[in-house]
């Protein structure tokens, strides 16, 4: 209300202070994070072992990857169910191109591919109107059934060590895979906080209209994002294909589920306009964790879906409880 | 009926509505610290203050959306306490809101009786249909509210109708009305006054929230002011209270005209080059043919109604629409937008008329709001804020706005504060040309003053100012010229300081609602020939709101849309005789009738010339096919007998 904001000297609220109530989502997620890393440490001694560790990094890899995007997409309000079949295509061209080509231009073309399949979903969706959910879908569909179509149905193994180092090599200790997925989410969480593109994301998730009328590219930017996630799907698709140098048309089913889970448990809104690129880490990370937990612990692994889908509802919830309750305090300035 | 029900003082009705002591808080702010209202059977009780008084509030809980913190309600004596609105419904309490709770997919008849749709056993729609059909005929209405219509095809003066009819479904005897003219048009404004005023006679209690002070003096019995969430004046009777009065209980102080021009006043004010020449503009389906030019210096006023094209019209001009026909010049070179982004390089900046859907982004900062025109046109990478910032310093002073809220989140502030910041996103960016789509609209008047102090010293330093309002009075008190828009034409183009409210609502009478005059006019030449006119008269000047002419109609030297002086037409003397027969003069045979509105006000003339070579009709003839009027059935305008 106005009559409560009143002009004169006042002490400006301590920089900390309002990094917290900005960053309190992602540090609750960070605590839950937290506790479920303490929580598998003392029931299985052999969590915090360097091999767990590794190997928790290394399946943080794809999903991490792909799950940028999927938050590029989401922070406008749309969806993109086609990155799991898109990472299958995607590495199938990758295979077929290392026969024929060196490594870095294979992967290049993969890549392209990935990005014109996020560019065809992005422009139906934006120019056409047309539903994400179902844009994406029809991606899904077709992406698929090109892995098939490309490969014959077959896996394409025995592909060139060089591909293989992405996932064994090191810097500084530090996996190679593991230090690009950081260094992707760096360059990410830069783009989103400190660039005009990153706002205009923002904004048109917010409130696209606006965003317009204010003067942003609200097309541009609505077909880049699933320009982003395509070219993603391929990059994941270079390190799934790294790690066991073998890639299969039926390779990174279900991923999509698994990227918009780590999204919404990372805090962000379906409806767009809300979530940060670290809190998909976050939310990514505890999707590995509650994984490798679940093996760890022994469970049947056909329980692992029903745990891992409460998880996501239980997030979703509560974001939803959270975010009422946040209207309800915006409520005020809302005046009649 | 418990004992407690007659404990009002006997020979004295007990109040519909006695809140007394409400207190209500929200988190950190306190919206109402013991505001007390009541609320008389059979009255119209207008709730006023400004912004962030809490007339909102405090309707939301006597209509149970709320509940209070501290206080009481009593109703017609007896305690109440509303847990949910549905509640309040069952209790007799409705409020009518800005915003509708309408299902738009259904038709009126369902929403009338959506509360009923839940009840067991089957519907019978003729039932229905009939009650429904009552109702509007109670209200007159019959002819304006189509009961099958799906409600997402009515206009929102109908909207709104179908809202009160819901509540008088469900037998209300409180009706809250929340701002609901802001929306409306002069003619809808007057039949829900009409409405209003049965409803009171009827014995309903009303209460009528608004910022409008023209209007809560014309509908309201007696007044009661919300100063930060108190009451500042208790059911004071409206007619022995003076608008000076009113402002000054609502804001705290004296406000001078908010209209006040300072040293510069009208018309002393030299205009520059033109920076926007708009000429035959078409697109679909709203705009026709608009052509209109604004200066640099010059603050443009669009007027008309909902629905005139006006908005369309100037989202042609940003490119938020296609532009069909027409050319548009900027600063003398041909220019079209086809985005947004086009416009604003191109130096023209944009006020929204929808603030929440278009104006802001409700997750972002006061900040990042006020810097987002900054954003879109910048053509590097990097968001360029901190380059920004001793403007933005500058800026947020000169509107009255704390440094600090910067960090904010938009939706803490108020409306008017909002709409502060979309104004302060485009003065950022210095803009040649500068659209205002109803700026004012749901703003407080301590606002709006220093919004319309800050429009017209951007005027006074060489901007162009393009203001499109449903506001008449603000229309006039802000523009140097105002341009008449009609079913997506343009009528005509006239300096404010010859206009008043009266002839601008005419000149902007769509053709919907003009077409009595309309078709009085085409009746009288089809039958007589000449030139017939609808025109009203103010000292020496004369205005013609619409003409029509047979081919070689005598020339009588004014036309639709123009308001020459009397002197300089080719009819003079009858027009300042005004007999009651026809009157001979060069150019021709005039006849004037005065025509008066339904509810007895003046709507001027309507004329008719012929040339002095055809042989007259009896005047008594031409009279009374005046006042039998055309055939349409919608007539509201009957010629006045003398």
């Amino acid at each position: 209300m106005a009559s409560e904001i009143k002009t004169g000297p006042q002490l400006r609220p301590s920089v900390l202070r309002r990094l917290l109530r900005g960053a309190q989502l992602e540090l609750r997620m960070l605590l839950l994070l937290l506790l479920l890393a303490v929580a598998l440490s003392l029931i299985s001694p052999y969590f915090f072992t360097l091999s767990n560790i590794l190997n928790l990094m290394d399946q943080s890899v794809i999903t991490g990857i792909v799950a940028i995007g999927q938050t590029f997409v989401i922070l406008i309000a749309g969806i993109d169910l086609s990155v799991g079949s898109l990472t299958g295509a995607t590495g199938i061209i990758l295979g077929l191109s290392l026969a024929e080509l060196p490594l870095p231009i294979a992967i290049l073309a993969a890549i392209v591919a990935g990005g014109l399949a996020g560019f065809v979903n992005g422009f139906i969706i934006t120019k056409g109107r047309v539903a994400a959910f179902i844009v994406t879908l029809g991606m899904m569909s077709v992406g698929r059934s090109m892995a098939y179509v490309l490969s014959g149905a077959n896996s394409i193994s025995q592909l060139p060590d060089s591909l293989g180092d992405l996932a064994s090599s090191t810097i500084l200790g530090v996996p190679t895979n593991f230090a690009v997925l950081v260094v992707l989410y760096g360059v990410a969480w830069y783009y989103l906080t400190f660039t005009k593109g990153g706002r205009t994301i923002y904004a048109i998730g917010s409130n696209a209209e606006a965003a317009r009328t204010a003067g942003l590219r609200v097309d541009f930017y609505s077909v880049l994002v699933y320009v982003i996630s395509g070219a993603l799907s391929a990059v994941a698709a270079v390190f799934l294909a790294a790690r066991i140098l073998s890639i299969d048309p039926i390779a990174a089913t279900g991923l999509e589920l698994d990227t918009i889970a780590a999204v919404v448990i990372g805090g962000a809104s379906l409806f767009g306009g809300r979530g940060t690129i670290i809190g998909t880490f976050i939310g990514v990370v505890i999707m590995v964790l509650i994984r490798n937990g679940l093996n760890l612990l022994n469970v049947n692994p056909y329980w692992q879906g029903t745990a891992i889908g409460s998880i996501i509802v239980a997030a979703v919830l509560l974001e939803r409880f959270l975010s009422a309750r946040e209207g309800m305090h915006r409520g005020q300035g809302e005046e009649g | 009926m418990s004992l407690e029900t007659n404990f009002a003082v006997p020979g004295e009705p007990a109040l519909a509505i006695d809140a007394r002591g409400i207190w209500k808080a929200f988190e950190r702010t306190q919206a109402l610290s013991g505001a007390s209202f009541a609320l008389r059977a059979g009255e119209i009780h207008a709730l006023v203050g400004a912004n962030g008084a809490g007339k909102s509030t405090f309707s939301r809980i006597v209509s149970g959306h709320l509940s209070a913190d501290r206080g009481e309600i009593f109703m017609f004596g007896r305690p109440t306490r509303f847990g949910s609105a549905r509640e309040a419904i069952q209790g007799g309490v409705t409020m009518v809101m800005q915003e509708t709770s309408l299902a738009p997919d259904l038709s009126v008849l369902e929403n009338i009786y959506l509360p009923e749709l839940g009840a067991a056993g089957r519907l019978s729609w003729r039932n229905l249909t009939s009650r429904a059909e009552s109702l509007l005929d109670q209200f007159g209405q019959r002819a304006h509210l189509p009961l099958r219509r799906p409600v997402r095809e009515l206009s929102a003066g109908q909207l709104q109708m179908v809202e009160i009819l819901k509540a008088l479904a469900l037998d209300a005897k409180v009706i809250i009305f929340d701002e609901p003219t802001a929306s409306f048009s002069p003619n809808e404004v007057d039949r829900l006054f009409d409405i209003m005023r049965l409803l009171a006679q009827g014995g309903k209690a009303l209460v009528f929230v608004s910022h409008r002070l023209e209007e809560i003096f014309e509908i309201t019995d007696r007044i009661t002011v919300f100063r930060e969430g108190r009451t500042v004046a208790s059911a004071a009777p409206a007619a022995e209270m003076r608008p000076a009065e009113l402002v000054r209980l609502m804001v705290g102080r004296e406000i001078a005209d908010i209209y006040a021009r300072g040293v510069d006043g009208r018309g002393e004010k030299s205009t520059g080059k033109p920076v926007i020449e708009v000429e035959h503009l078409a697109c679909a389906p709203r705009v026709k043919d608009v052509s209109f030019t604004v200066n640099s210096g010059e603050i443009l006023g669009l007027a008309g109604l909902i629905g005139a094209g006006r908005s369309e019209c100037v989202e042609a001009l940003f490119g938020l629409r296609r532009i069909e026909r027409g050319t548009v010049r900027l600063s003398g070179s041909p220019f079209t937008a086809r985005a947004p982004i086009e416009a604003v390089r191109a130096g023209i900046g944009f006020i929204p008329e929808d603030r929440r859907r278009q104006g802001l982004v409700q997750d972002f900062t006061v900040r990042e709001n006020l810097l987002l025109a900054h954003l879109g046109q910048r053509r590097s990478l990097g968001l360029g804020y901190d380059e920004r910032s001793a403007s933005v310093a500058r800026l947020l002073e000169e509107l009255g706005l704390p440094q600090r809220i910067l960090d904010e989140g938009i939706l803490t502030l108020s409306g008017g504060m909002q709409q502060k910041v979309v104004l302060a996103r485009w003065i950022l960016m210095s803009p040649k040309l500068l659209i205002l789509d109803e700026p004012t609209r749901g703003v407080d008047i301590a606002t709006r003053s220093t919004i319309y102090a800050m429009i017209r010293r951007l005027a006074r330093q060489g901007m162009a100012v393009l203001l499109v309002s449903s506001d008449f009075e603000e229309v006039i008190g802000l523009s140097d010229r105002i341009v008449v828009m009609s079913d997506g034409s343009d009528v005509t183009s006239i300096p404010s300081a010859l206009v008043d409210v009266e002839k601008l609502a005419m000149f902007a009478a769509p053709r919907s609602s003009a077409e009595a005059t309309r078709s009085i006019l085409e009746m009288l030449v089809q039958r007589f020939g000449g030139i017939a006119y609808w025109i009203s008269m103010d000292g020496d000047r004369l205005y013609c709101f619409d003409s029509v002419a047979v081919q070689n109609a005598p020339e009588i030297g004014f036309a639709r849309g123009s308001f020459p002086e009397i002197v300089d037409v080719s009819i003079p003397r009858a027009l300042r005789q005004r007999p009651d027969r026809f009157l001979l003069e060069p150019a021709g045979a005039t006849l004037l009738v005065p025509l008066r509105g339904h509810r007895g006000h003046d709507l001027g003339y309507v004329g008719l010339t012929l040339a002095n070579d055809n042989a007259l009709p009896d005047a008594a003839a031409v009279r009374a096919s005046i006042l039998d009027g055309p055939t349409t059935p919608a007539t509201s305008v009957a010629a006045r007998r003398h």
